[in-house]
């Protein structure tokens, strides 16, 4: 299935604001959960999600987010603590609901049980550290400045793009195939996005949706 | 580069956002609809209007504080979706879509006798009325005023169909355009007073209000059948992502599209009823207003020739903008019951090439050519039938998201809940009873094809719900991506 997902994402600090952010960008539909008033106010500022305001480890607000027709939970607190309880708490009241854990500290393996997929941020954010700290003109991109992503999208089959070549389709400004199926050469205007298969593509955040609707369906 | 490229939507400011509303609202149905409403009720058509305004402002509140708190561009539907189990949502989101889809057939049926009228008044064509048959060969002949509006809606949906929608800034042209054009209208006509002719303005033509046989009781039925007139507030929340600073801007979007426009259509009316008299506005039909200016507006002028020609260029203008209005809102409704597999996963598609929903937008268009062969009155009440019925639901939407997420954020609230939106169930509900009742002894081709729909719908649904692919509703589990979720 090529839907859009329904996600919940308990806490909006900087992890979780700019994951939201990304979600709504292309196209998912995203519910908040948030305690802090002064943050809850920047998420409803950036107009990217449903707000429900209140402490997630409650039953009762977590039951809010209507948990049955959620695809994912998603907790990205910076408190280990939070994190654990929403996502025993989840797969207690939805157990079909996939739960992905952000992992403040402690070992990342002793979590691996609790949740179905684990996210260190600070993993990610040490590798961009050790770009910038190596230097140097070439480097692997991980994180673009700016709303710029390049993002690797299969096509899915049935989706309107598949079995087109770049020929016959038309993006959206802000948007560029990067490379062909196979990964190994430049994309070019005879370039076929088959069904099943992976291609780079360069977005910008305004047309990410546009963009993941045409590969996705 | 080495494919085609399109452009992204633009981004709407307040004004744009107020602006679609109006044009939405400002359309077809002043002059289209206010024939329909003298013809029912008399003078006091006036106070149907007024009415209807108040009656939709309570769905109004209701409205901007469901658009503040959810993020989606859908509409109606949208916040429907969020609350509702499964089928009430897709009862929901089949009604809108065949509400606006109906409105386009109305709008059609109105933007073809003003268009003629307009020809007949630079003497390219008989009066309206007159026109005769388009006779073709192997096929019966087919009024000129079904094959305009037949003509009309296939260009507007064929351009909508390989474009992405006009932005922000045409729509506000539009709309300033219109409303000037309402402006001189009222102007002349007001200054029209006095002057004796046979169309001057007074206020003789007010009195009696109230002509029909229930006294003032008989503006209910026809409130009901000119409900559609001021949905138009419906289409901002159709666009809300692409809305600036939209949690303060859509709630005030709503409310001013809504003031201005209520404003506007009671000094239209006024002016129309002033001066060629209910009856008179009854029998132009659907080309009234624009037969009134003709009468009072001076004639003689340098390149226009005729004042008159102004108001008629208006009629056909304001219907042509509504009826691209309704294409692009019909169709959205369409996408996002596609994305929700509430239709055909296909509707929910964008074109490879065009970007546009372009099944979404044909499969609004077929049922919108067919409704062109309706008389203009049932186009009216079915699509006010559809209105009145969803904003039943969309109140509702709001008492429930209260009840069960009391602490969801709501950056516009509701005043006076719960007596706001139950006042506003109520009131649409008695408008929708008088409508059934109504159509039940004049219009049984409404009724019977608004039935025939929601049937229809309610099979269909069971039938796609039972196709193995999307039998669950929602979708699997994401595809893994490589990179973690960045950090900050």
């Amino acid at each position: 299935m090529n839907g859009d997902l329904r996600v919940v994402v308990v806490g909006s600090g900087r992890v979780g604001l700019r994951v939201t952010r990304l979600l709504d960008a292309r196209g998912h539909d995203v519910v908040m959960v948030e305690r802090n008033p002064d943050r809850v106010e920047r998420v409803l500022d950036a107009y990217v999600a449903t707000v429900i305001e209140g402490d997630a480890t409650h039953p009762s607000v977590l039951e809010q987010v209507d948990l049955d027709r959620a695809d994912v939970v998603a907790t990205m607190t910076d408190t280990m603590g939070t994190n654990l309880s929403v996502a025993l708490l989840a797969q207690r009241l939805a157990p079909d609901v996939r739960t992905v854990m952000r992992v403040v500290d402690g070992n990342i393996e002793e979590y691996e049980d609790y949740a179905d997929a684990l996210v260190f941020p600070e993993r990610a954010g040490a590798t961009a550290a050790i770009n910038a700290v190596l230097g140097g003109d070439v480097r692997t991109v991980e994180n673009l400045p700016g709303e710029l992503e390049i993002i690797e999208m299969t096509v899915s089959e049935g989706a309107p793009v598949a079995g087109k070549t770049l020929q016959e389709v038309s993006l959206p400004r802000g948007s560029l195939v990067v490379s062909g199926a196979a990964g190994h050469a430049v994309a070019a205007s005879d370039t076929r996005l088959e069904p099943g298969h992976g291609y780079l593509v360069a977005v910008e955040n305004e047309v990410a949706d546009e963009v993941t609707r045409l590969f996705r369906g | 580069m080495s494919h085609g490229e399109r452009e992204p939507a633009a981004e709407l400011g307040l004004l744009d956002a107020t602006m679609i509303g109006m044009g939405a609202m400002i359309g077809a149905g002043i002059f289209v609809l206010t024939g329909l409403a003298a013809e029912l009720s008399g003078p006091a058509a006036i106070l149907v209007f007024a009415l209807n305004g108040a009656v939709t402002a309570f769905t109004g509140l209701s409205y901007a504080e469901l658009a503040s708190a959810i993020p989606k561009s859908g509409g109606g539907y949208a916040f429907v979706r969020e609350i509702f189990d499964d089928l009430p949502s897709f009862v929901m989101g089949w009604m809108l879509w065949f509400a606006y889809m109906i409105a386009g057939g109305l709008y059609a049926l109105g933007f073809a006798p003003n268009f003629l009228e307009l020809l007949h008044v630079y003497g390219y064509v008989p009066p309206p009325g007159e026109v005769g048959a388009v006779a073709l060969p192997l096929l019966p002949a087919i009024p000129a005023t079904v094959a305009l509006a037949f003509g009309a809606v296939l260009v507007l949906v064929l351009v909508n169909a390989v474009s992405t929608a006009a932005s922000g800034s045409v729509e506000t042209i539009f709309t300033i355009v219109k409303v000037s054009i309402l402006v001189i209208f009222v102007a002349f006509g007001f200054l029209s007073a006095g002057g004796g002719g046979e169309t001057s303005f007074t206020f003789q033509n007010f009195d009696p209000l109230f002509t029909g046989d229930g006294g003032a009781l008989s503006i209910l039925p026809a409130m009901g059948l000119t409900f559609i007139a001021f949905e138009g507030y419906d289409l901002i929340t159709t666009v809300t992502e692409e809305v600036k600073n939209p949690r303060e801007n859509i709630p005030k979007a709503i409310f001013a599209s809504l003031a201005v426009t209520v404003v506007v259509y009671l000094l239209v009316v006024t002016v129309a009823i002033g001066t060629l008299g209910a009856e008179g506005l009854a029998a132009a039909g659907e080309a009234g207003i624009a037969e009134a200016a003709t009468s009072f507006m001076p004639k003689g002028l340098p390149v226009i020739q005729n004042g008159g020609a102004v108001i008629v260029f208006g009629a056909v203008f304001s219907t042509i903008t509504a009826l691209n209005a309704v294409v692009i809102a019909s169709s959205r409704v369409a996408f996002s019951m596609g994305r929700e597999g509430q239709l055909l996963p296909r509707f929910g598609h964008i074109h490879h090439r065009f970007g546009t929903p372009f099944l979404a937008i044909l499969g609004s268009a077929l049922v919108m050519l067919g409704s062109v062969v309706l008389p203009t009155k049932s186009a009216g009440n079915m699509s006010s039938l559809f209105f009145l019925l969803s904003f039943i639901v969309v109140n509702g939407a709001l008492i429930k998201l209260r009840r069960e997420r009391p602490d969801m954020r709501r950056p516009y609230e509701v005043p006076y809940y719960p007596v706001t939106p139950v006042l506003a169930i109520g009131l649409n509900l008695l408008l929708t009873v008088v409508l059934v009742e109504y159509l039940f002894r004049t219009d049984l081709l409404a009724l019977a094809l608004s039935i025939g729909w929601i049937v229809l719908g309610v099979v269909g649904y069971y039938a796609l719900e039972r196709r193995p692919e999307v039998a669950t509703g929602d979708a699997g589990p994401p595809e893994p991506t490589p990179s973690d979720p960045e950090d900050d």
